[in-house]
């Protein structure tokens, strides 16, 4: 599904990815761990296609497509989504307005008619009950005065109706306490499928016990370090990055 | 000059001298230097004619020559008393034009129009009573372009919300003045689009525990488009609002000026003034510059004002979840400017200007 090979990417001339290989097969969840700096949050972004990355070498195939091709809104639809560690805030826009905008873009992404209103009611209720998210949080404007906890539900909601084939978490539990930490990933966990498979960018192994993951992938310095399964995570919550780079 | 011996060539002729080759007369320097009109205007090459489709609220009361009558609003030219007067349009509309007046109340209906076609003079609205009323100007078909004023006086108590759809597809001077009473409550949307070269000059003037939510909506107009407010607290206990939105592109020019006065006598005054820009491309300009003159002591005053460009990163964000950039931009620019729009009372006319603004993007 997703194939990531040699990937070297920087920013305004500084190298941040040095050879990054990674390849996602359907239905797979992956992990990616690694320290502060190493490279991580610019992965996903270049993976979801904003500006200001440049991509010096490597390629990145997505569904047999070449995914650095295709414009950001493109790859969304194609069933890409990025939940990000920091949403934006987008004063004036009610989050129902965007919610309902962004599942028509997908649906004529699809040759499909506009939702219907009350289907899209009963959507947005059902998902955002399922999520603990209040109804009066919906008639706010997206993201403004959110706590942490409610921004991160919100991109997990946002993830639920759009039902990507693919889905980057960047560190989505980073700001959650431990009842939100159990909500969103359940939310994630419903996602799970033999069809969608996960990226999750995590800095820490408390996560990975809601989403189990398939394989762990250790990152340092722009480049896989290390990879194998859930114990890995374990191992690198006893033993720390640091430890871990310098064995691999 | 009165307006009768006037040609209409003439009217042009001095106009387009105005625009072209004189600034605004302003006694303060970084006055004049602000409120001129550009000189360097560029061509009207890409203004498009756009039709206020008004046909689903024409059912509205429309005010007539025959509902107003005949002042002389000449013997109140000196009541007022500005410490120093900005106002390019003011003493000017009044010489070169008659005066009507028209009282509102003398009206059932909820929503009133006055369409500034239908009236050559300047015109004077009288509103006493409590009963809230949503007064509609349109000024789309406007074939003479010399300044006219607006003058509207709230007596006691009295209660009004004008929406003033300014919509000329040409050049549009008006001067509006706001005269309320003590414990009258105003609420003004200036809603500005389409006019190639535009200049509104507001003056109030507020007694005591008055209240007034003056908002511009200033969206892709040509040429220059130049706002300039005065509002003064004459008396005690009165607040005042003002928001002024505008978003360019093309090469647009937009100026806002506004200034809060404050009197000695004028304690437990709160106003607010916040003037924002959204500029889309690299050519167009923003001048924004507020202003607060107080001379009393125990007052809230406060005041703020940016230009900006479209936030990058709210783009990405939408386009992040699949929506187009185009449709991003539609949404971003509406949701800049949708808190202006929420000083319309009357729902009819808010849903007509959401419809409205929407038809615009």
């Amino acid at each position: 599904m997703l194939k990531i090979d040699n990937l070297h990417v920087s920013i305004e001339g500084k190298q941040i990815i040095k050879g990054l290989s990674l390849s996602i097969n359907k239905g797979e969840v992956h992990a990616l761990m690694g320290p502060n700096g190493s490279g991580k949050s610019t992965l996903s972004y270049v993976l979801s296609g904003k500006d200001g990355y440049e991509v010096d070498e490597g390629t990145i195939e997505y569904n047999g497509k070449n995914l650095l091709d295709m414009e950001v809104d493109e790859r969304a639809n194609a069933g890409l989504f990025l939940a990000f560690q920091y949403p934006m805030e987008i004063p004036g826009v009610q989050t129902s307005f965007f919610l309902k905008t962004a599942i028509n873009s997908k649906r004529k992404y699809l040759g499909k008619s506009e939702i219907d209103a009350l289907e899209f009611a009963k959507l947005i209720k059902s998902q955002s009950e399922d999520l603990g998210i209040d109804s009066e949080m919906l008639k706010r404007d997206l993201n403004v005065n959110y706590s942490g906890g409610e921004k991160k539900k919100q991109e997990i909601l946002q993830m639920s109706i759009l039902k990507p084939e693919m889905s980057i978490l960047d560190e989505t539990d980073s700001g959650l306490d431990i009842d939100a930490l159990r909500i969103v990933s359940e939310g994630v966990n419903k996602l799970r499928s033999e069809k969608n498979s996960f990226l999750v960018i995590t800095h820490y192994q408390r996560l990975l016990n809601y989403i189990k993951p398939d394989f762990v992938h250790i990152i340092a310095d722009g480049r896989i370090v290390k990879s194998g399964d859930f114990s890995l995570a374990l191992e690198l919550e006893e033993k720390g990055y640091e430890d871990i780079s310098k064995t691999a | 000059m009165k307006l009768d011996t006037m040609t209409s060539k003439y009217i042009s002729d001095y106009a387009e001298k105005t625009l072209l080759n004189n600034p605004f007369e302003n006694i303060k320097i970084e006055n004049y230097k602000y409120a001129q009109l550009h000189k360097s205007i560029t061509s009207n090459a890409s203004f498009k004619e756009f039709d206020a489709d008004l046909s689903s609220i024409s059912s509205i009361k429309n005010l007539k020559l025959s509902d107003s009558s005949d002042i002389d609003l000449l013997s109140n030219l000196n009541k007022w008393n500005f410490n120093n007067t900005d106002s390019y349009f003011r003493v000017s509309s009044i010489l070169e034009r008659s005066s009507k007046k028209i009282d509102l109340d003398l009206y059932n209906e909820e929503i009133i129009c006055l369409d500034l076609s239908l009236f050559k003079e300047n015109i004077h609205l009288l509103k006493a009573s409590e009963l809230p009323k949503t007064l509609v100007i349109i000024n789309s078909n406007i074939s003479e372009i010399c300044p006219r004023s607006i003058i509207l006086n709230l007596l006691e108590k009295a209660n009004l919300n004008i929406v003033h759809y300014n919509i000329s597809n040409s050049k549009s001077f008006l001067y509006y003045e706001i005269n309320q009473q003590n414990n009258s409550n105003m609420k003004f949307l200036s809603f500005q689009s389409n006019n190639v070269h535009t200049r509104n000059e507001f003056f109030a003037s507020l007694e005591e525990n008055c209240s007034l939510d003056l908002y511009g909506l200033n969206i892709h107009n040509y040429g220059v488009n130049d706002n300039y407010s005065f509002i003064q607290h004459m008396k005690p206990s009165s607040q005042s609002r003002e928001v002024f939105k505008s978003i360019i592109k093309n090469g647009a020019i937009t100026n806002f000026q506004g200034k809060i006065y404050v009197d000695s006598v004028a304690q437990k005054t709160d106003g607010y003034q916040m003037s924002r820009s959204l500029i889309l491309d690299n050519v167009s300009k923003a001048n924004n510059k507020p202003e607060l003159e107080i001379y009393a002591d125990d007052v809230k005053c406060s005041h703020g004002s940016t230009v900006s460009k479209l936030n990058q990163d709210q783009v990405y964000y939408f386009k992040s979840r699949g929506i187009d950039e185009e449709q991003a931009i539609k949404v971003l620019q509406k949701a800049f400017l949708v808190e202006t729009l929420e000083v319309i009372e009357n729902s009819q006319i808010k849903e007509f200007s959401y419809s409205l603004l929407d038809s615009i993007l």
